[in-house]
């Protein structure tokens, strides 16, 4: 008999869930790559791919609000701010990179049924710039649907920001003219629809195991920059349809569960389960290679290394644009007073 | 009309006022707008407005520039910031100190508020040139070859005078610079401007002179030749720093050596009544030989000069006032006008006569005709007569140790001292070879004591200093003369006293209003007597050790620029004026006139081919 084996999680505690859960799995799986299920070596980056867009997305509920409107309805509703942006790179490392369309905007989320004007927060302080505050109606009236409504308003910037950088991915066996020159590669797991883009999505955690048993085992085995063969993955009655597949990011230390520095790849996928667009593979085949160099250190960053550089570069930086969350509720309040008795402030 | 000042045009604006550091209204950083270059010791300008809308100008100096990644966390991400995978601003930022805020209403600058260059106007503020008007004239060149002016009232005694040069030797700063100045003040035109606006109280260039003492080889002894070397020299530094004219045009000064000059150096060694020449080795021509008459240095009561380190006792100070005073007497009741001193009351040995060629005439009194003579005569009413006791009334009850250690100094110096103090000198002689530094048609006297030794050195700075001194309490100060004094540490040290320094305190502290205006210069002004150097409005350091920067002497500069004065290159000095509070860094041009044998431009500027060709014919 074995004896009992502990071993950490990676992560830090504070992080809901770990980096390792493993809920079963109730989807369907297909081996679209190859039938043999063995680690695959990292091939090198294309000199074809120019650049790497990295795209994440942020989001805050800065106060929630009572709102009645002028015809006399009334609701819950609540300001908010999200920030997409992007960190453009080169691959090859001949260019520095760059932030870009690291902007924030602002929504009023409200309640159905309620008709309000774009809200204006005006600053005392030329120095500090306008609070523009657009009002977006919620779907439901839930407690929770202000901030629903604000991270549906941001995955849809997310996904459209990611998209629009990317190269096109080709729809059939017929079209294969499309190089792979840019690649998108967003943070957390693809939402939404397939729009057709070369846009990868990096899972950090595992928090459902998708394998079986006995396929989970090469997980542990892989080298830094191998991965696993690429699987069409379906779930919730086929409408989710994605290709994925594990990198190792690093060796993984010895007190640690095996399957810590393995990170989880995916793509968008057509919805029948028979054609495996070349440029997934070639995505899948360079996905090592970037992956180890994008990959952090743990004496840097707690998520290390599946919490890429740029990503965390550009968290940061998201955070900022949104500016300090003290200084903007003490402006709404001052807003809001000022609205009731403008001689609270004069 | 500082309230109209605007701010130069965007193209020019180098940054903004930093909100992450403190401003305020004597120091703010700010960060340096992508594409521009700031630098130390760069003029700045920047505007703000009070809420009431009026606009408070602030000028300052660069005094420290930094970069840096920003938003990174570890040290070691530069490498990714390099491998392109951490995209990462570099953060460009200077420290501004303010010289001057006008209006002088002292809020901070506002974060945000635009930093240009300070030019034209704008650098005439920074530098409080509109306080100076007529006064102000050429100190050098700022970093980016503006010209610094300076104060001349600071200078002449008006506001304040005075300058004081510390800098390492051997980097050849501080004489350098000293003669830089006086070429500027002469020849810039400062001096007839302060006087025409005096309205004829002073006379201008016309009046004024300057002494320098050559303490060094034989250095100064060229300054009216031209260089060979400057047009080469100066071409180099035009095209180094990218002007479009040379530094003497772009200070609106004359590439010339200096005019008027006179070269006054100590005679060579001879026997009772040889021919006086001077001593020097390398110049034959235009040197004229000085000489003290042995009567003057009894009635002139220069005999404390010799015993310049008599300070710390009090009994030999006693013993000289008093022979001091008996050689007064002395030669005050001689009635004639020769050189030499006559006594009644000593007879030397017949074997000394002879070797000394001393002398009688009619009336039987001895006709003492050298110094070392005069040692004799002393050491006989001192020690010989009354069979040991000596002349009572030149003892004083002194003790015979105290006597022979007065006789024993004489001795000392008696070798250095006998070419430059003579009795055998006709009335003719002894005007001719009088030094003469105030009246006669020079500018510019170089009195070269290279050659002599330590206490003969003092001995001469000691007695002209004070003439000149005595000469200007009675004449005033319409005509300023300028003192170049190497190595003050030496002649006015923080320790122990002295007659020279006496002389020296009397000007720092007096000098100014009398129109003496003292250029002194040293290696370490912590060695220098504290009332002295603090007397100089104008400071100047070139290198200095690093240790001696830490000292109090240097707190006016700041703690950035202490740093760097390790680092000055020759031709580069740290001013500090009065009218702006914090020093500049101001570069002068290579000397147009000889600092050395080597340098002298034999040929007048022609290329040696066209000069041998007329030989040659």
């Amino acid at each position: 008999m074995r004896p009992m084996r502990i071993r950490l999680d990676p992560w830090p505690v504070d992080i809901e869930g770990g980096q390792l859960a493993l809920t079963p799995f109730e989807g369907e799986l297909i081996d679209i790559e190859t039938p043999r299920w063995a680690a695959v070596a990292a091939r090198p980056i294309p000199e074809r791919l120019e650049r790497v867009y990295v795209v994440d997305g942020k989001r805050r509920m800065e106060s929630r609000v009572f709102i009645e409107d002028d015809d006399g309805a009334a609701g819950m509703g609540g300001f908010g701010a999200y920030v997409v942006g992007a960190v453009s790179l080169c691959p090859h490392g001949t260019r520095p990179a760059e932030l870009t369309d690291v902007k924030a905007k602002r929504v009023l989320a409200h309640a159905p049924g309620l008709r309000l004007d774009p809200c204006t927060l005006s600053p005392r302080d030329p120095h500090t710039g306008r609070l523009l505050y657009n009002p977006l109606e919620n779907t439901t009236s839930d407690p929770l649907a202000a901030l629903h409504t604000l991270q549906q308003a941001m995955l849809a910037d997310e996904q459209e920001l990611s998209h629009g950088y990317a190269s096109a991915v080709p729809i059939d066996e017929q079209d294969d003219r499309e190089w792979l020159t840019t690649l998108s590669v967003q943070d957390g797991t693809l939402r939404g629809k397939n729009l057709y883009g070369a846009v990868v999505g990096c899972v950090k955690t595992i928090q459902t195991m998708y394998l079986p048993p006995d396929r989970a085992s090469l997980l542990a085995e892989l080298k830094p920059g191998e991965r696993t063969p690429i699987l069409h993955m379906q779930y919730n009655n086929k409408t989710v349809t994605r290709f994925i597949w594990y990198v190792r990011l690093c060796e993984a230390a010895f007190y640690q569960h095996p399957m810590s520095g393995v990170m989880r790849l995916e793509m968008y996928a057509p919805d029948e389960p028979d054609f495996l667009p070349p440029i997934v593979r070639q995505v899948a085949n360079l996905s090592g290679n970037l992956l180890l160099r994008l990959g952090s250190h743990a004496h840097k960053d707690p998520r290390a290394p599946q919490n890429l550089i740029p990503t965390a570069a550009l968290e940061q930086a998201m955070a900022r644009s949104m500016g300090s969350a003290d200084l903007v509720t003490r402006r709404i309040r001052a807003h809001i007073a000022r609205t009731f008795d403008p001689a609270v402030l004069a | 009309m500082t309230g109209g000042l605007r701010l130069a045009e965007p193209a020019r604006t180098i940054g903004m006022v930093l909100g992450t550091e403190d401003a305020t209204p004597t120091i703010f950083w700010f960060a340096v707008t992508p594409g521009s270059s700031v630098q130390l010791d760069d003029l700045v300008v920047v505007q703000t407005h009070k809420p009431d809308g009026q606009p408070v100008n602030f000028y300052g100096l660069v005094d420290s520039v930094r970069k840096r990644h920003e938003g990174i966390t570890f040290e070691s991400d530069v490498a990714d910031v390099v491998a392109g995978v951490l995209p990462a601003a570099v953060s460009y930022a200077a420290r501004v100190l303010v010289t001057r805020v006008s209006p002088e209403d002292f809020i901070p600058p506002q974060p945000g508020d635009l930093v240009a260059h300070a030019r034209g106007e704008a650098l005439h503020m920074a530098l409080s040139a509109d306080k100076m008007e007529e006064a102000a004239f050429p100190a050098g060149l700022l970093a980016d070859g503006q010209t610094l002016p300076l104060n001349f009232r600071f200078i002449n005694g008006e506001s304040g005078g005075h300058i004081n040069i510390s800098g390492i030797s051997g980097v050849a700063t501080k004489t350098s610079y000293a003669l830089f100045l006086l070429h500027s003040i002469f020849r810039s035109g400062v001096m007839d401007r302060v006087a025409a606006k005096s309205g004829g109280q002073m006379a201008g260039t016309a009046g004024g002179r300057a002494i320098i003492f050559n303490v060094k080889g034989e250095d100064l002894l060229f300054l009216d030749k031209p260089n060979s070397k400057v047009i080469d020299r100066e071409d180099k530094a035009r095209l180094g720093k990218g002007f479009a004219q040379d530094r003497y045009s772009m200070l609106g000064l004359p590439m010339t050596p200096f005019r008027d000059v006179q070269f006054l150096a100590p005679p060579r060694e001879s026997a009772v009544g040889g021919v006086i020449v001077p001593h020097v080795d390398q110049r034959s021509e235009g040197v004229t030989p000085f000489v003290f008459t042995l009567r003057e240095f009894c009635l002139g009561r220069m005999l404390p000069y010799v015993f310049s380190d008599a300070g710390g006792s009090l009994n030999l100070g006693f013993v000289i006032g008093n022979i001091e005073e008996k050689l007064f007497k002395l030669a005050q009741a001689q009635k004639d006008n020769s050189s030499a001193l006559h006594v009644e009351d000593w007879q030397a040995e017949p074997d000394q006569i002879i070797d000394e060629g001393l002398s009688f005439d009619d009336l039987g009194k001895t006709r003492i005709q050298t110094f070392s003579q005069l040692i004799s005569y002393l050491e006989y009413k001192l020690l010989e007569e009354n069979d040991g006791l000596g002349d009572k009334r030149w003892v004083l009850n002194q003790n015979q140790g105290t006597l022979r250690a007065f006789t024993r100094r004489l001795r000392g110096v008696q070798k250095t001292l006998t070419p430059l103090v003579r009795g055998d000198l006709t009335p003719q002689q002894a005007e001719q070879f009088r030094p003469n530094l105030i009246r006669g048609p020079y500018q510019l006297s170089v009195v070269d004591i290279h050659n002599l030794s330590g206490p003969a050195q003092m001995f001469v700075v000691g007695v002209l200093l004070r003439d000149l001194f005595e000469h200007k309490e009675k004449n005033g100060r319409q005509d300023t003369v300028f003192v170049v004094l190497d190595e003050l540490n030496k002649y006015a040290p923080r320790e122990g006293g002295g007659p020279i320094k006496d002389i020296l305190l009397d000007i720092a502290e007096r000098g100014r209003s009398l129109g003496i205006i003292l250029i002194g210069a040293q290696q370490t002004a912590s060695e220098v007597e504290r009332r002295i150097v603090s007397n100089a409005a104008i400071r100047v350091v070139g290198r200095l050790d690093l240790a001696e920067a830490e000292r109090p002497e240097y707190r006016f500069l700041p703690q950035s620029f202490r740093a760097r004065a390790g680092i000055l290159q020759p031709g580069t000095m740290l001013i500090s004026q009065p009218d702006v509070p914090t020093p500049l860094l101001v570069n002068y041009p290579f000397p147009a006139w000889a600092t050395r044998k080597d340098e002298v431009d034999d040929l007048a500027g022609r290329p040696v081919a066209e000069v041998g060709e007329d030989w040659l014919r």
